[in-house]
This record gives structure tokens, sequence and C-alpha cells, in this order.
């Protein structure tokens, strides 16, 4: 099949998918709704892995309607994008597949839930392959209505309904906040499409028209990669959204956001009359850096699994905004492997929380110590997914960060401690959690009714089966998609491919080529993306680091700092920013977006 | 944050963010001029292919593939609201009660209910000629049916509402979009090609695939609003908490 149809099959697929799931839920019986939804979400992987072979290296459109980029929508992949698209086909499927033990209403709702996660689906594929500024915010909302929806599914408990509304606000907010930023840059330019509105910019000099449009467009995304101070909506999301919700937003979504920026400020704002890439440079790596650090420090001050993995998520998130800040291809490719791997990794880990949450209706550390000794294949399983996420050779993770590392490392010397020590406590949190929880190591904690934290206990099951055992699939999939982590590590093809796709990425001028006049551009110079020794070095050295910390922290549970010192306030303080409160959450957005502005005009 | 932090960090970020539009609002271009680069194109475009609606070319046409993702939105909303709003464990259902209204309004329902049927079916049909189209007359199609509860009562709506249906036509509604743009892929070479032949300019039968993607999507706006509402209704007139049973009778 030819390029023009594979991308936008890539988008119809699931969405005829979910229609067909809605009206079949009511007739079929649960066995046939899971089926169906599994071969629409397989369907989905065979499309896009053909994509993915068939543009080797290059970028792919497809003009719909036969409409040119003047007037209608180009669909454009690269591989970067089309990989993107195939981590979330390669997720759906597992998150079906794993659905098949989740209660589920049943009658005239069957169904229900997979074809919102189709929905979602295409929303994510959509977003990732289209090559127009206002089609990419239509399914940017397509994600969000079907993403609210998951949220809160659990409709029986108040906090998954809190979680999602706060959620739905925060990101709605955001949202139209991109629209304004759409409008200003299509009244100055008449143009929507990525490539046209690049060109089109180049004709005007940069002023606060175009500063302000890029930071309006930009805090959509910014609180979709809920990079700090953006980042409120998703510890309290993830903690009450289904499991296999989870896996995708934390897997894929929160990704998304990322990729938006990148490819937004390349193909539009990257040119003269853009935004200059010192400006951009500056202000993302600060933003990097603060959304890794806090992200960090808040993922080791947790003891409910899932806020502590949704914070590693913001950490991880908060490396790759500084790897993308260094606007080079080399950064674009470390980031790529990086994304692709932490994504499974993630998925895995909140999968095998899924068995905990299931077995003992809770996700606390401190009241699980020791419970789950007898799950010793969950507990070998978390251990590795947690090293994995403290990058850990030869998983991807591994590979991603040794890349960035090494790009982020040519520019400032000390940039690589950062990832070292982001992944390092990051992926120490959880080791931490998994050795109280399956090993019962160190001493068993009281709980301190005192503070105000977030304990993660009376959570209900998510599983129907009356016998409590896990379903051995549930240790089969974070098995296979910890095996799938490694293999993007490891095999040299995977990430070749990744690099040849962050050359084009990092084109603009062969993507407004392609898009516009579709000649086969020969991608520039190919960035490197194989293992180095310093590379291998840095994954060992943050290993070790995460389990040092780890088993420091196992055998002496509550470092003694007095409450007064200063930096006990300052966690104390930060714990308590993370309110639940939504007026709060809109508070530190709107200061995000006005600090944004003053940076980016300031440097332009 | 206190409520007052609250206020005061979001009235100063609303400050600067409000200054900020403001300078670059007087640096947009100025309103009355001859420019209008997309306007041009979008016009020279609609009538080539005989749309006399301009809007309705551009949504249905041109950038069709925008609704596509648009459409999805409201069938991801009715899903969400389905999932979100089904009975929960500790709520019981009760029959809504018949209310008591003046005939005169009552008569008054009976008598728009058609013509607003009939405004709404218009408003669809002509959304390749006339402003208007399968949105707006989706939402006027709605309404008619709920003028049977601003007229009458709750048991009125429900006997003139075939949930089942409606909700297998907004799901077949929502296929159908993406199937014509299937059909447009295997017959023209593009998806969402307009393929069907084009007519006699500002008649009903011009504009191609125009009618029959606002067809498809006045059917799936119309029964999903409906079934939207729906399940708010139900959730407020026919639901009852565990606290409140002593208006119940399960």
């Amino acid at each position: 099949m030819t390029e023009a149809a594979l991308l936008p099959l890539a988008v119809a697929v699931p969405l005829l998918g979910a229609a067909l799931l809605a009206v079949a839920g009511r007739i079929l019986p649960r066995t046939g709704c899971d089926i169906l939804a599994t071969g629409c979400a397989g369907a989905e992987v065979v499309c896009l892995v053909l994509l993915w072979t068939h543009n080797s290296g290059r970028l792919a459109t497809a003009d719909l309607g036969g409409w040119p980029a003047r007037l209608g929508i180009v669909l454009a992949a690269d591989p970067i994008g089309a990989g993107l698209a195939l981590l979330v086909a390669v997720l759906v499927p597992v998150v079906v597949y794993s659905w098949r033990f989740f209660e589920e209403p049943t009658g005239e709702h069957a169904g229900a839930f997979p074809a919102l996660i189709l929905l979602f689906e295409a929303g994510m594929a959509g977003f990732a392959l289209t090559g127009d500024l206002f089609n990419a915010f239509v399914f940017f909302e397509l994600m969000g209505a079907a993403a609210y929806a998951l949220t809160g599914y659990r409709i029986e408990d108040p906090r998954p309904l809190h979680g999602a509304i706060t959620f739905g606000i925060v990101t709605s907010f955001a949202a139209y906040c991109s629209l304004l930023g759409i409008g200003l840059l299509y009244a100055r330019t008449g143009e929507l499409n990525l490539a046209r509105l690049g060109q089109q910019l180049a004709s005007h000099h940069t002023d606060l028209l175009t500063a302000g449009a890029f930071v309006l467009i930009a805090t959509a995304l910014l609180v979709k990669a809920a990079a700090v101070p953006f980042h409120f909506w998703l510890p309290d999301a993830h903690a009450v959204a289904p499991t296999p919700v989870c896996m995708l937003m934390s897997g894929a979504m929160v990704e998304l956001g990322v990729y938006g920026i990148a490819r937004i400020y390349w193909t539009v704002f990257s040119g003269p009359g853009g935004i200059p890439h010192q400006a951009f440079h500056t202000t993302f790596t600060a933003l990097g850096l603060l959304t890794a650090l806090l992200g960090a420090l808040m993922c080791w001050q947790q003891r409910h699994l899932k806020r502590l993995l949704a914070f590693s998520t913001i950490s991880h998130v908060g490396l790759f905004l500084i790897a993308v800040a260094l606007l080079t291809p080399d950064g674009a490719t470390g980031t790529a492997v990086y994304v692709a791997a932490h994504g499974l990794v993630k998925a895995a880990l909140f999968a095998l929380t899924g068995v905990l949450l299931d077995r003992y209706g809770s996700v606390d550390e401190h009241g699980l110590h020791g419970k789950a000794r007898d799950l010793r294949t969950v507990g070998v399983l978390f251990v590795v997914g947690a090293l994995a996420l403290a990058g850990m050779p030869p998983f991807g993770t591994g590979l991603g960060k040794a890349l960035s590392e090494d790009a982020a490392g040519r520019w400032q010397p000390w940039l690589p401690a950062v990832f070292v020590g982001a992944s390092a406590v990051t992926g120490a949190a959880v080791l931490r959690a998994g050795l109280r929880i399956f090993w019962g190591a160190g001493p068993a904690l009281r709980s301190r009714p005192d503070e105000d934290e977030t304990t993660g206990e009376g959570e209900e099951p998510e599983i129907r089966s009356p016998q409590r055992t896990p379903p051995r699939a549930m240790t089969i999939v974070p098995a296979v998609l910890l095996g799938l982590a490694v293999l993007v590590g490891s095999l040299p093809a995977i990430a070749a491919a990744l690099a040849r796709g962050a050359a084009v990425f990092t084109d603009p001028a062969g993507y407004t080529a392609a898009v516009l006049t579709h000649p086969s551009t020969p991608p520039g110079p190919m960035p490197a993306g194989d293992w180095t020794a310093t590379g291998v070095l840095l994954g060992l050295l943050s290993t070790s680091i995460a389990a040092a910390l780890a088993t420091a922290a196992v055998r002496k549970p509550s470092p003694t700092l007095p409450a007064h010192h200063p930096a006990a306030r300052l966690v104390r303080a930060l714990r308590r920013s993370h309110s639940g409160h939504l007026g709060d959450y809109l508070a530190w957005l709107a200061l995000g977006v006005a600090a944004l502005c003053i940076a980016i005009a300031a440097q332009t | 944050m206190t409520a007052r932090a609250r206020l005061a960090v979001f009235l100063a970020a609303a400050a600067v963010i409000a200054a900020f539009f403001t300078a670059e609002c007087t640096d947009l271009p100025p309103f009355g001029t001859d420019s209008h680069p997309y306007g041009e194109r979008a016009v020279a475009a609609a009538l080539d292919r005989r749309t006399a609606n301009v809007v309705s070319s551009v949504n249905f046409d041109i950038r069709a593939f925008d609704t596509l993702g648009e459409e999805p939105i409201l069938f991801g909303t009715v899903l969400g609201a389905t999932l979100l709003l089904r009975q929960a464990r500790d709520e019981r259902h009760r029959r809504a009660e018949a209310e008591r209204v003046m005939p005169t309004t009552r008569l008054f329902g009976a008598l728009l209910l058609p013509v607003t049927l009939v405004v709404g079916v218009y408003i669809v049909a002509h959304g390749q000629l006339s402003p208007g189209g399968g949105f707006q007359g989706g939402v006027v199609l709605a309404t008619a049916l709920h003028l049977a509860y601003v007229a009458a009562d709750y048991r009125a709506l429900k006997k003139l509402r075939p949930l089942a249906v409606l909700d297998v036509a907004d799901s077949l509604a929502a296929a159908s979009y993406s199937l014509i743009g299937l059909a447009g892929l295997i017959a023209g070479g593009a998806f969402l090609k307009n393929v069907l032949p084009l007519g006699t300019f500002n008649t009903i039968t011009s504009g191609g695939t125009v009618p029959v993607l606002n067809a498809a999507v006045g059917v799936e706006v119309a029964c999903g609003l409906i079934a939207l509402l729906a399940h708010f209704l139900d959730q407020t007139i026919e639901r009852t908490d565990p606290d409140q049973q002593r208006y119940g009778d399960t």
C-alpha cells in the first residue's frame, strides 16, 4: 500500500473500530467485544508497521482529499512521528488485552471502554502524523475528550471523578490558550499548514505577536507534557485512572506533548521571523531542568505507587525537554530512543502495580511492606523495571539516556549529571518500593497520621476474578513490555532508524520541500545511534546510584531532618503545593504562561 | 495556597498575560483590508467544486479531515457520558412522575415540534447551499425532540426517544464519515476525495460528497446530542442516591 493510503488509515482504522465496538457491544458477549477490540488494535499495529518500514528515513506525505497544502490538510510522517504512533499502537493491544480481566458494566454500556481507548488511540495517531496546526489541535482535543472519560471510569469512588475533572479543566484552559495562539498566527499568515506557516513567517520580522503565539500554542502542549509548573493534573489523574489508562497516558500521551513542541518549533518557528534558537534553547532547558529536578524530588517523597510512577514520568519529561531543547539531531535521536523505551518500561511498571492493586486493594508502599513475598515473578519484574528506569544497559532507556547525555554534554559538560541524577533518583524510588513490598526489606514503617500525604490505601481492586490470584497474563504482559524495551536498546536497527528520523525531524527545509513539492529529499548526515563506552559507564553509574540510594532508604527509613530545617521546609512546601485544589493548579498554570511570555519576549 | 494567595498569584499572572496579549493584538493586520490570503483560495476552490456555501466546502471538502477528527470528539463525549453516568452500585432507579402542564403549552409544543424537525432537516440538507449544515441542523433536530420535555413531561420525551436506535444510529453515522473517506481513497486515490458527481451549482444535489458528509454529521450530532442529554436527564430525574431513598420506588 502507498503512503497516501497508510497515513489516513492509521487514523481511520481506530475510528472505525470504535464505532463498530459501540454497536457490537450491544449484541456481542464480553469475549466477542474483547476479540473485536484486540483485532482493531492489531490492524492498527500492522498499518503503522507498514508505514514505518515503507518510509525508511524519509518524510511520507498524503494530501487529504487531493488538496495541496495551500488549501487542505497534509499528513506528514517521518520515522519519529510514525514511531510515536507505533509506540501508541503497540501499547493499545496490550491495554485492550489486559482489559479482558477487568470489571466492566454490562448491558447497553458494554464496549464503551474499549471504544474510548480506540478513540484515544485515533487522537494520538492523528496528532503524531498531521502536518497541519489546526488539525493537530483537533486531535489534541480528541485525545483529551477520551482521556477525561477514561480517567473518571471508576464512578463509585469520588476521587477518580475529582482527578478527571481537574485533568479536564486544566487541559481545556490550556487548549483555549493554544487556540488563541493559532488564531494569532492565522491572522498574520492566512496559513495553517506547518510548512507554509514557517515560510510565511519568514517574510515578517520577529515581533511580540510571533513570541506570544508561540507561548500560547506551547501552553497546551506543556500541560500535556506535564512540564513544571503545568504538571499538577498528572499525578492526580494517574493516581485514580484505571491501570491500563495509566499505561497509555504515561507511556505515550505525555510524550506526545514534548513531540508537539519540538515538531511545531522546528517546522514553524525555527526559521527567520520565528523564535531565535538561543531563546528556545535557554527557556526550554531551564524548564526541563526544573521539571526533571522537581519530578525526581517529588517522586522520592511518594508512597502511593501510582503517584510515585507519575512523578517519575514528570522527571523523565524534564530530561526529554532538555534533550529536545539542544536543537541538534543528536539530541533528537537520544530523546526518540529514550521516549520509546521509557514508554514501554513505564507501561510495564504500571501493569505490575495493577497486580498489587488487584491482589491487595492497596498501592501503598508502607502498608504493603513484605505482603507480596509470594509474588516472586512480579517482584523480580518490578525490580528489573526499576533498574531499567534508572538507565541500566542494555535497556533502551539506558541507550536513550546515553545518547541524550552525550548530546547534552557537548553543550554543557555538567548536564549529563542531571540525567544521571534524575534517572537514578526515580529508579531508586521504584526500587525502594519494590524491595519493601516484595522482599519485606528493612523495618516496617509506622504511618504518620499527622503528615498530610496520599497513602494509596483503600483502593478498589479492578479485576473481576473471584479467586485472588492474578491471571498469568498479568505477569506476561509486563515481561513482554520489558523485553521490547531491551530490544529498543540492543537492536541497532531501531536506533539507526530513529537516528535517520532525527536527521529528517531537525531539517525544516527538507520538511517544507517534502510537504509542498514532494521530492524525495536525501536525509542529511545521520547522527550516531550506538552505545559508547561512556554511555555504558554512565548507565551503570546511575543504576548503581539508584541501588545504593534504595538500599540506604530501606535500611534507614526516615531521614531525621529537624522539621524547621530549610530543606525539610522546602520539601513540605512543595508537597503542600500539590494540593489537589483546582484553583491552585490554574493559578500555577497562569503563572507559568506569564513567565514564559516574559522569558521568550525578553530574548526575541 | 490560601484563597488569598491563589487569587493574588492568578491576578498578577493574568495581568501580565493580558498586557502581552493586548500588545500582540496591536501587531495584527488591520481590519478591512483587501488581503484575505486563505479566503480567496478557499472561495475559488469551493466554486470550482460547485459548492455555494464556502464554509461547508471548507468543513466537508477542503479540510474535511478536521471534521473527521471533530465528529469523534462528540462521539467520544457521548461514550464518555454513557460510561460516567451509568447507574452506580449505590443508585436506584425511579420512574419519572407525570407533570401537570397547561393545555395551551402542550398544544404549542405539539405544533412546534414538527415545524422544528422540518427546519432541522432543511438546515442539514441545505448545508452546501446556505448557512447551516450537519452540525447546526443536528442541534436543531435534537432540540426539536426536547420540546416534548419542555412542553409536556419527561415521560412524553421518553416515549418519543428510542434511545437504543439513536445510539446505534450515532455510531453508524460516526463510522460512515470514515467510510466515505475510504471510498474517496479507493475511487479517487486520496482519502476523503470528493469523488461524487458535482451536479449543478446552487442546487440541492451540488457539491459531490459535501451533502453526504453533511447528512452523516447531521445524524450523528442529532442522535449524539439526544443520547448525551438523555444520560444527564436520566441521572437527575430518574436516579436516587441511597440517602434519598424515601422518594424511590426502585
